[in-house]
C-alpha cells in the first residue's frame, strides 16, 4: 500500500493506521489455513482416485495410496508450519483446531486407504 | 510504479513478511509434492512409455510447472509492500527474479516438450525436451534459496523468528544479515 504522506493526525503513524495498514492481522488466518489444509487433501485424494480408477494399470491402487498418504504428511507438516508461524507472538492459540483437524484427516486417510479402490 | 515508502512501522512489516512466509511454505509443500510425482510419473513410463499428453502423472507435473509460476507471481505482487525485499533500482528481488524465470522456463517448456513427444515417446530424463524443466527448476531453487533466506533474516532482524541455537547456523544468519552470505551488490 503506497501512504499517502503524513500519514496520522499529526504526522507518524497512530495505532489505527498502523491497524489499517496491517489489514486482517496473521493470527487470525487459522480458520482460512485450515480449509486451505483440508481442500488441499481432498484435492490429493480426488487426484490419485483419479489414477487408480482410471488408470489401474499404471497406477494399481497400492501405489495410489501410498501417494496420498504421502502427501497427507507433506500437507500435514505444511499446516502445521503455516499456523504455527501465523500464531506465534500472538495470545491466539489453536491447538485443539489443529489437533481436532489433524486427527479427523489421520482417520480418513487410514480409512481410504484401507477401503477404496480394492 | 508507485512510490513505495522507505519505511514501514516494524508491526506492520512483520505481518506483511508472515503473509509472504505463509505463501512459501504453500510453494514449497507443492515443490515437495512433485518429488513424490516424480516416482508416480517414473512408475508410469516404466509400465507404458508414453500413451498420451494427459495421465494422471502429467496433470500432476503440469498443474504445478503452472501453479509456481502464478504463485510466486503472486509472491512479486504482494512483495511490493515491503521496502527491504526491493530489488536493485527498485527492481523485484533477485533471487524472487530467479524464482519466476525458471518456473516460467519451464511452464513454457510444457509446450516444447509435449511437440518433442509428437516424434518421440523416449522418457528418460537426459532427452533434449527436457533438458529447460530441469535447467528452469535448478534456477528458480536457487533464486527461491536466496530469496527465503532474505525474508527470514529480516523476520530474525525484526525480533519476529529466533535463530538456530546451532552455532554454526547462527554465523549463517548473521551472516546474512550483515550482507555477507552473497553479494553486497545483489540486494
Amino acid at each position: 500500500m503506497a501512504l499517502p504522506k503524513g500519514f496520522g493526525s499529526a504526522g507518524g503513524a497512530t495505532s489505527e493506521d498502523v491497524a489499517q495498514m496491517i489489514g486482517r492481522r496473521i493470527e487470525n488466518y487459522g480458520g482460512l489455513i485450515t480449509m486451505a489444509y483440508i481442500a488441499a487433501w481432498l484435492a490429493t485424494f480426488g487426484g490419485t482416485a483419479a489414477g487408480y480408477f482410471y488408470y489401474p494399470w499404471a497406477y494399481p491402487t497400492p501405489s495410489g495410496h501410498f501417494a496420498f498418504i504421502v502427501l497427507t504428511l507433506v500437507e500435514s507438516i505444511g499446516y502445521i508450519f503455516c499456523m504455527k508461524i501465523a500464531e506465534e507472538g500472538s495470545n491466539k492459540n489453536s491447538n485443539r483446531l489443529m489437533a481436532v483437524t489433524m486427527s479427523g484427516v489421520a482417520i480418513g486417510t487410514v480409512y481410504i486407504s484401507m477401503f477404496v479402490g480394492f | 510504479m508507485a512510490q513505495m515508502p522507505t519505511l514501514i512501522p516494524k508491526e506492520v512489516e512483520i505481518h506483511r513478511l508472515k503473509k509472504i512466509w505463509l505463501i512459501i511454505i504453500a510453494m514449497g509443500s507443492t515443490a515437495a509434492s512433485v518429488e513424490v510425482d516424480n516416482f508416480v510419473d517414473g512408475s508410469l513410463h516404466q509400465t507404458s512409455i508414453r500413451d498420451s499428453a494427459f495421465t494422471p502423472a502429467h496433470w500432476w507435473l503440469y498443474s504445478h510447472f503452472v501453479a509456481l509460476p502464478l504463485g510466486w507471481g503472486a509472491v512479486a505482487i504482494y512483495d511490493r509492500r515491503v521496502p527491504v525485499l526491493r530489488g536493485p533500482n527498485n527492481s523485484m528481488n533477485t533471487g524472487l527474479k530467479m524464482t519466476i524465470l525458471g518456473y516460467l522456463a519451464t511452464m513454457f517448456t510444457i509446450g516444447i516438450n509435449e511437440m518433442w513427444h509428437f516424434w518421440f515417446v523416449e522418457e528418460i530424463f537426459a532427452v533434449p525436451n527436457h533438458w529447460m524443466f530441469n535447467m528452469g527448476v535448478v534456477v528458480a531453487f536457487i533464486g527461491a534459496l536466496a530469496y527465503v533466506v532474505r525474508v527470514y533474516a529480516r523476520l530474525v532482524e525484526l525480533g519476529a523468528e529466533t535463530p538456530g541455537e546451532n552455532p554454526y547456523i547462527a554465523e549463517m544468519y548473521k551472516m546474512a544479515l550483515e550482507g555477507k552470505l552473497y553479494s553486497r551488490t545483489i540486494p
